[in-house]
């Protein structure tokens, strides 16, 4: 704790959560309603996701079997029914040509798009935090190096680049993990240079010096006095990134390249639906409300986190200003500092 | 036999077949009634809205079925296709010459003798010395695009440069008179009159020949020339030509056409169904309605009354290569003839109104010899239970897996939702499907390739002409398998009793009973569980409200450009 004391006093204004205001976060969390929502939300998604199998079971369907009778084979393939077939049978109607239930491939798809995201997003932080420390820890070269290659990094579109890799890879490697790769590879741009520069910040902090004049190594003092203070940007970050790698999955499957068949994914399911707006509208409907949802959700969650994590905008909080006490005092003292 | 020479022509060609698409016109009884009352006038402009541009638009350069839609209104051949509804536009007719050819009694010389009067758009008479010179630039590298089928047949065709490197030209074309044109056959082809309906046989005067520039400005034997061509073809405007005699086949009542390509084909399907200001009159040549487009168009009584539904001689199936284990193995082979859902493959397809199940190989209609046969019948969802059966008599009691490849591309032939569907038929068949999609390019790159070609994967074949000999000879002929380049036969077939009866039904003259023999064919090869035949597709495509006399063919499946009237 000594460190973050250090820091505390030093006036650092990103450091106040992870290490000693655990609680104090929480707090400014909650106190926002459109978060709440938001987390409840995304936590129902991800019930969803790893329970696809079993609500899948219990509404007695799976994404992959072809219902040819609940669709009008004569004019086209629209399904059967009213709002595209949706019946006890079938929650969500059915895909319209092939009658599989929407329902069982829309909770696989959400298997997809939160499991590629996440992994995307874990690869991104884990490459942006490494490269940013090395840089910002580095001597002249090394940052040098890094930064330039960051450059480059963050001038690199992320849509053609994977659009070009994922058309030259076989078809044998597993399709999710390569797009996570992928867009983990290419993303890391953003945090590293975040990284770099709340190093190079802290790297003039009398706690670090104290700990390197005590004769830490560069991986000691990164370990043990800058990843501390770095969570919160750190934090803040990948929780936007999330939703932008749900997007990035979910345009890279609609344009062909992504998820294969027949493994449901969302954007893959607003590509197959593209073209049915008009004679089928539940079908693009599902996939794109859903997809909406999350990443809107998600985006929500984000700016919670990085409201309650910033001092500066925590204190525009109710708990930040008068209601509590301690939120008043921290809150003015984080004000101050910054 | 026709030998499919080693470029990459036959994909390319079916797409091309589609897209220039040559559809008939019934000239005397053009009962071929359309939305408005009222007979077809002469006079106003027709706009053609297209996806693909009419690149190359030199009669040397075309690959066409029948000599093409956009392409016939300014080329004449030898011979053309009848345009006529249905089964009677299936037939070949004649164009510039007297009849369809007479042959020698062996079919390997053919003899065509031109009609009186004939001009070119700049007022100097048509001579048979031009026909010769245009299909010997058909020759020369620049201008290649044609069909094959010229240099496979012609003796010393094979390694002829064209006119431009040797000036002898070739001797087994010879014109004996302006009027008379003798072709000499290194074999006997009973069907060569089809061949004379593609744009090779176009006459182009030596004088006005610019080589590859030619395009620009190609000199009209047609109804109409060209006044203007943009963008190689992207945009083409066409005018009557006074000097065109009339013909038995092309109506030509528009003086005007405005070919405007490049356009996507939910936009062309979305104009054509407006219909508003000159999209009214207009139609489209190469973009089919689609699924989710054919759902829309027939809620509406107004719009479905506007759709040209047609059958072009296409079959989509499941192709087989038992060079690769375990397909080597008929019971294996006839396990999965017996085991597809077609039901469900039609579905996925476009529904009933877009694909029809196949049994067999050749198409339905009576011009390629169809001969009804189900040699597995498998019903229509499958028997699951009769291919299990098979399977452990081939020894695989536990079932197996086997990979399918199948492409990318969203044209519901060979596209992902079809190979879902087979994937799941077969999984019922104790039969686990590894799905393989590829890119367009890598797609046709690897099943075309004997030494890349899968063995299992979705394949479709279309004729360039409606008869049996283009559909089972580059299929099944053991001496069109080709090691260096595009191969067709995909069940690498070489039976001796196959070759010898594909010779002997292309020295028949007599074209029925060349069908005839054909279907009997078909049914023979269909009893080896080579390939799974799973639908023959219709073609669907809207027409604007002022469009009259409506004629589709079943050789081309789609409206005949030169029969339309927009008054």
């Amino acid at each position: 704790m000594s460190e973050a004391l250090l820091v505390q006093e030093a006036g650092a204004a990103t450091t106040a959560a992870p290490a000693s205001g655990a609680s104090p976060f929480w707090q400014r969390l909650r106190t926002q309603r459109a978060v709440l929502v938001a987390a409840v939300v995304v936590a129902l998604l991800v019930l969803i996701a790893l329970g696809a199998p079993l609500l899948a079971a219990i509404e007695g369907q799976d994404p992959t079997t072809y219902h040819p009778k609940l669709v009008d084979s004569a004019t086209g393939g629209v399904p059967l029914g009213s709002f595209g077939g949706i019946s006890a049978e079938h929650w969500l109607g059915v895909e319209p040509l092939t009658g599989r239930d929407l329902f069982a491939r829309v909770a696989y798809g959400a298997r997809v798009s939160l499991g590629v995201a996440l992994a995307a997003t874990v690869a991104q932080v884990v490459i942006g935090v490494a490269v940013g420390l090395s840089a910002g820890l580095g001597n002249r070269y090394v940052d040098q190096a890094l930064s330039r290659i960051t450059d480059v990094m963050v001038a690199l579109p992320v849509m053609v680049i994977a659009l070009g890799v994922l058309t030259v890879v076989p078809a044998s490697v597993p399709r999710p993990v390569l797009i996570a790769g992928v867009i983990g590879l290419v993303g890391w741009a953003g945090i590293s240079k975040i990284v770099r520069a709340q190093t190079l910040s802290l790297k003039s902090r009398d706690h670090v010096a104290a700990a390197r004049l005590s004769g830490w190594g560069g991986v000691q003092i990164a370990r043990r006095e800058l990843l501390p203070a770095l969570a919160a940007p750190v934090i803040t970050y990948s929780v936007l990134l999330f939703p932008a790698d749900i997007v990035v999955e979910a345009a890279l499957s609609f344009l062909g390249v992504g998820i294969k068949p027949p493994t449901p994914s969302w954007g893959q399911m607003l590509s197959d639906a593209d073209t049915w707006y008009q004679a089928a509208p539940t079908y693009l409907l599902i996939p794109a409300a859903l997809l909406f949802v999350t990443v809107f959700a998600l985006t929500v969650l984000g700016e919670g986190v990085r409201t309650a994590l910033d001092p500066r905008a925590a204190s525009r909080l109710p708990i930040g200003t008068s209601r509590k006490k301690s939120g008043k005092k921290s809150g003015k003292k984080k004000e101050a500092g910054a | 036999m026709r030998q499919l020479s080693p470029r990459a022509a036959s994909t390319a060609a079916i797409a091309l077949v589609l897209a220039l698409g040559a559809a008939a016109c019934g000239p005397k009884d053009s009962g071929a009634a359309s939305s408005d009352g009222g007979a077809p006038q002469k006079g106003g402009t027709l706009t053609v809205l297209n996806a693909k541009a009419q690149t190359n638009f030199d009669p040397a350069r075309l690959y066409t079925s029948g000599g093409g839609n956009v392409p016939s209104l300014v080329f004449r051949t030898l011979t053309t296709r009848n345009r006529e509804d249905g089964a009677a536009g299936s037939k070949v007719v004649p164009d510039l010459a007297t009849d369809t050819g007479r042959p020698s009694k062996d079919a390997t010389v053919w003899t065509y003798t031109l009609k009186s009067g004939l001009k070119y758009e700049d007022g100097t008479a048509i001579t048979s010395a031009d026909i010769k010179y245009g299909i010997e630039r058909s020759f020369a590298s620049e201008l290649s695009g044609g069909a094959p089928y010229l240099r496979d047949w012609l003796i010393g065709a094979a390694n002829y440069q064209g006119p431009y490197k040797d000036k002898k030209g070739l001797a087994s074309i010879e014109t004996p008179d302006a009027k008379t044109i003798v072709f000499h056959l290194n074999k006997p082809e009973g069907e060569f009159p089809f061949l004379a309906t593609q744009t090779q046989t176009t006459p182009v005067p030596q004088a006005k020949d610019k080589g590859a520039k030619y395009e620009l400005h190609p000199l009209s034997s047609g109804p109409y020339k060209v006044v203007k061509n943009e963008g190689d073809g992207e945009r083409l405007t066409l005018e009557r030509n006074k000097y065109w005699s009339g013909d038995d086949e092309r109506k030509a009542y528009p003086d005007k056409i405005d070919v405007r390509s490049g356009l996507d084909s939910a936009v062309i399907n979305q104009r054509l169904s407006a219909s508003a200001g000159t999209d009214a009159a207009a139609v489209t040549t190469d973009t089919n309605l689609g699924p989710a487009e054919l759902a829309k168009v027939t809620g509406d009584k107004k719009l479905a009354a506007r759709v040209g539904t047609g059958h072009f001689g296409y079959t989509n199936y499941l192709a087989i290569n038992p060079k690769v284990k375990p397909f080597d193995n008929p019971k294996v082979r006839q396990a999965i003839s017996y085991a597809v859902d077609r039901t469900s493959v039609v579905n996925a397809a476009g529904g009933s109104s877009l694909a029809e199940a196949a049994t067999t190989v050749l198409p339905t209609q009576k011009s390629f010899g169809y001969t009804a046969y189900d040699a597995f019948p498998a019903g229509e969802s499958g028997n699951a239970a009769k291919a299990k059966e098979l399977l452990k008599e081939a020894g695989y009691p536990k079932g197996l897996t086997v990979t399918l490849t199948h492409s990318n591309d969203k044209d519901f032939a060979t596209s992902p939702e079809i190979a879902t569907s087979l994937q799941e038929a077969l999984k019922k068949a104790g039969i686990t499907v590894k799905l393989q999609g590829l890119e367009t390019n890598a797609y046709n790159d690897t099943i075309y390739n004997v030494k890349s070609e899968p063995g299992l994967f979705l394949g479709g074949w279309g004729a360039d002409w409606p008869s049996g000999g283009p559909f089972l000879a580059p299929l099944f002929d053991g001496r069109q398998i080709v090691k260096n380049g595009y191969n067709f036969n995909a069940a690498q077939l070489n039976d001796a009793s196959v070759n010898s009866e594909i010779d002997a039904i292309n020295k028949l003259t007599d074209l029925d009973a060349a069908a005839k023999r054909w279907g009997a064919l078909d049914k023979k090869i269909g009893a080896q569980a080579l390939t799974v035949p799973l639908f023959h597709p219709v073609y669907k495509r809207l027409y604007g409200s002022a469009i009259k006399n409506v004629v589709i063919s079943d050789w081309t499946g789609v409206l005949d450009i030169s029969q339309v009237a927009v008054k």
